[in-house]
């Protein structure tokens, strides 16, 4: 199969796809309710869709193409409301977090579609280990050799993304002592990783021939990596984060990457280059593990300083992008968790030091999600 | 000689009397064999097993027979029940009632129509209305026992599970009050005792009320300072609501009720999620096996002769009728014509609470009790050995069991 052609999309609009957690109302544990919940929210009219995942307690939503922050947050919105007035019905309620902190994985049922049982018969425990929950932001671009420069451009803040959306510290009940434990169930898997350095689309159709011809990939889909060139939407799609608490956090972090995204586009503030790549694992290990206060090694000058001050200068750097694009709002919240409470991966920790009960915790991550508690 | 010899050795009496715990210890043997039997060879629920023993125990005479409950073994069924309610009623959001109307509404329409359906039926035969009356209220609740067992053995979850044990919890209700009235009016129409007719039942509403709210409130204190998932924890709870039990008991208060409501009232005056052992660990799994074994016995060759017909009928409308409501509300309730079926199936059972509640109508008017007996007996009967085929039938028909269920454990 040939490398489909990029299509042409808005330069720096938005998409955001979301996974989502369904789990029961009384022991907070997962439940096999999308197909109930799916069947609920398919008799209304949604911006978007919303759409099954592999295992049948989580789903996914997405927004359809946003203009900006407010666009996508009111788009989030709507969408919720809908999923929390169906879950409502049916008893069962809706969370984000990377990961279900207490899930058994071998208890997962897998959603009854052919592909999904494909996947499951391919990776046997992987597949039901991948019952973890991200976010996934589209960013339009109007090229594919500018998708791909942007791809390269937008590596170096990958840590940054990671450390934001952190929310999946446990697992199987166990903390992990990471902030996101996620990431390390998607590491495990054959195509995960960086995309190759080519800055054009030429040079990626040969890559992606050479790929098809060993047989290991079949199309675009088979490609696990942190951010990837999407062709069918024009777009590139940021795949590193956690799926955030809530849906403001979620719009901010889809802000957030639309400005990274126009400051190095306009103003190409460095030139990517495959040594970029040398410090990536260590950057991204250390985001995963600990959140903000990770080191970060920056790949021109080598200088290692922490995470979240290279953050904090990289949202001053946006200031003006933040202006043009109207996601002042998104940044403010980002910047408030800096100075405050830090990522959700945090809250998640602290709510269980106070609670000490974890299904418990989940009952306030579904709280957050639906709006109803502010904590 | 072997006379000589047991007195030589001091074995008195002799031939040796066993007693009531070599029959209880027997009847846990063969209850656990069978039970684990029919598991592996039949893939079914283990609680079939231990009614077989039961069944089995009633064809030889030896069942609880036509007197009802009594002594030990209504000691032994009353807490066994306690214990499966409160874990029901401890599953029912009553948000969720508030936030799907239509759920409200299939609960009322399917005690509703059972009760109508099956008065309807048994006065088409010709039996007399204060019978098909009393019939018709206590073919209105489903077993809680065996729904609750089944799904917790084969793991399962989804709607028709969750819904499944709110309507059982809305109809046992439901029933119990019910049946209260019933009592008062057989007092009204045999005797002409209005203030008995209206000074019961609402002592029995009240008083469980009041002590179910009790038995919630000190749970919930315990809560507070223990982790429930301890051992010891799941000991003290157990503790509470054996005391609640006792005092429903001694209180004459419903003794189905007071563990219901308590669960309920728990359920929906904290936030905090609960999580504790099933059946509070292993003393209520034997009580549960126990309860089984006891319902299942609860039948005779005679009763079976003189009701096992009316019986089937009963059983028949019962089915239709609760199967009617479910389906009509179905789509407004937001579940497909698949789970409905599957719903209704699983309303089928009908077994220990129904029997507490012949027994509590045998205890108050003996001379009026035998004739509903047989009837409500050998439906019992029916209902203990298909019931949880049933349930189980409709859990895999709305592909709610768990695909490793049951195995190893």
């Amino acid at each position: 199969m040939a490398l489909e052609t990029f299509s042409h999309s808005k330069p720096l609009t938005l998409g955001v796809e979301l996974e989502l957690q369904i789990v029961s109302t009384h022991d907070y544990d997962l439940t096999p309710s999308a197909a109930d919940l799916l069947r609920l929210v398919g008799r209304r009219s949604l911006p978007g869709s919303v759409v099954p995942e592999i295992s049948d307690s989580m789903i996914e939503l997405s927004t359809g193409i946003c203009r900006d922050h407010a666009d996508a947050l009111a788009q989030l919105g709507e969408i919720r409301d809908a999923l929390v007035d169906c879950a409502d019905k049916l008893n069962i309620a809706l969370c984000g977090g990377g990961t279900h902190p207490f899930q058994d994985w071998s208890r997962r049922r897998i959603f009854n579609k052919p592909r999904f049982h494909q996947l499951s018969e391919l990776y046997g425990y992987l597949s039901k280990q991948f019952t973890i929950f991200g976010q996934h932001v589209h960013i339009g671009c109007p090229s594919a050799d500018q998708a791909l420069w942007l791809l390269h451009g937008m590596s170096r803040f990958i840590p940054h993304l990671i450390a934001l959306s952190a929310s999946s510290p446990f697992v199987q009940g166990t903390d992990t002592r990471f902030h996101s434990a996620r990431l390390n169930s998607v590491f495990a898997f054959p195509l995960s990783g960086r995309a190759p350095f080519v800055l054009t689309w030429d040079d990626f159709g040969v890559f992606f021939d050479k790929m098809t011809r060993t047989g290991v990939v079949a199309s675009m889909k088979d490609f696990y990596w942190d951010i990837r060139p999407k062709p069918e939407f024009g777009t590139i799609e940021l795949r590193v984060l956690d799926t955030p608490l809530t849906i403001e956090k979620a719009a901010a972090l889809a802000g957030f990457a639309q400005c990274l995204a126009r400051w190095l586009t306009l103003e190409r503030p460095f030139q990517p280059e495959e040594d970029d790549y040398l410090p990536y694992t260590f950057n991204r290990f250390q985001a995963c593990r600990f959140g903000l206060d990770g080191t970060f090694v920056d790949p021109k000058s080598g200088e290692h300083r922490l995470l979240r001050d290279d953050i904090q200068r990289t949202l001053a750097r946006l200031e003006p992008h933040a202006a043009a694009l109207r996601a002042e709002d998104a940044l403010a919240l980002l910047r408030a968790e800096l100075a405050g409470d830090g990522n959700d991966a945090g809250w998640i920790r602290r709510v269980y030091e106070e609670e000490r009960l974890l299904p418990e915790v989940v009952r306030q991550q579904t709280l957050r999600w639906a709006g109803r508690q502010q904590r | 000689m072997p006379a000589e010899l047991a007195a030589f050795l001091d074995i008195r009496p002799w031939p040796p009397d066993p007693g009531v715990a070599f029959w209880a210890a027997l009847a846990l043997v063969a209850g656990a064999l069978l039970g684990e039997a029919v598991r592996r060879g039949l893939g079914l629920p283990r609680i079939v097993g231990y009614s077989i023993v039961g069944s089995a125990l009633g064809l030889v005479g030896l069942g609880i027979g036509d007197a009802g409950l009594a002594g030990t073994t209504r000691l032994i069924v009353d807490l066994a029940l306690a214990l499966l309610l409160f874990e029901l009623g401890i599953r029912v959001n009553l948000r969720w009632l508030r936030a799907n109307p239509a759920l409200l509404a299939t609960g009322i329409a399917e005690s509703l129509f059972a009760g109508i359906a099956v008065y309807a039926a048994l006065r088409w035969i010709g039996l007399d209305p204060n019978v098909a009356l009393t019939c018709a209220v206590l073919a209105v609740c489903v077993s809680g026992a065996v729904v609750g067992r089944v799904a917790s053995e084969l793991e399962a979850a989804g709607q028709v599970t969750e819904r499944m044990i709110v309507l059982t919890v809305l109809n046992t209700v439901a029933a119990v009050l019910t049946l209260k009235l019933v009592i008062g009016w057989l007092h009204v129409d045999q005797a002409g005792d209005w203030a008995r007719a209206v000074a019961q039942p609402l002592y029995a509403f009240v008083g469980s009320v009041a002590l179910a709210a009790l038995l919630a409130r000190l749970v919930a204190a315990v809560a507070r300072r223990l982790e429930l998932r301890d051992e010891n924890a799941a000991l003290l709870l157990l503790g509470l609501v054996v005391l609640a039990l006792v005092g429903a008991r001694v209180l004459n208060l419903s003794t189905l009720l007071v563990p219901l409501l308590a669960g309920v009232l728990l359920r929906n005056t904290t936030a905090r999620p609960w999580v504790w052992p099933r059946h509070f660990g292993t003393a209520g799994g034997v009580l549960v096996l126990m309860l089984f074994v006891i319902v299942g016995s609860a039948w005779s060759v005679q009763a079976l002769a003189l009701g096992a017909a009316a019986a089937a009928l009963l059983l028949l409308a019962r089915g239709l009728a609760k199967a009617a409501a479910v389906l009509a509300l179905a789509h407004w309730s937001g579940i497909s014509q698949r789970q409905g079926l599957a719903l209704s199936l699983a309303l089928t059972p009908m077994g220990g609470s129904a029997l507490v509640l012949l027994t509590d109508l045998q205890l108050s008017h003996p001379a009026f009790a035998p004739q509903v007996a047989p009837i409500m007996l050998s439906a019992i009967a029916f209902s203990e050995l298909l019931g949880p085929l049933a349930v189980q039938w409709g859990l895999r028909l709305a592909g709610e069991q768990h695909p490793a269920a049951g195995r190893g454990g």
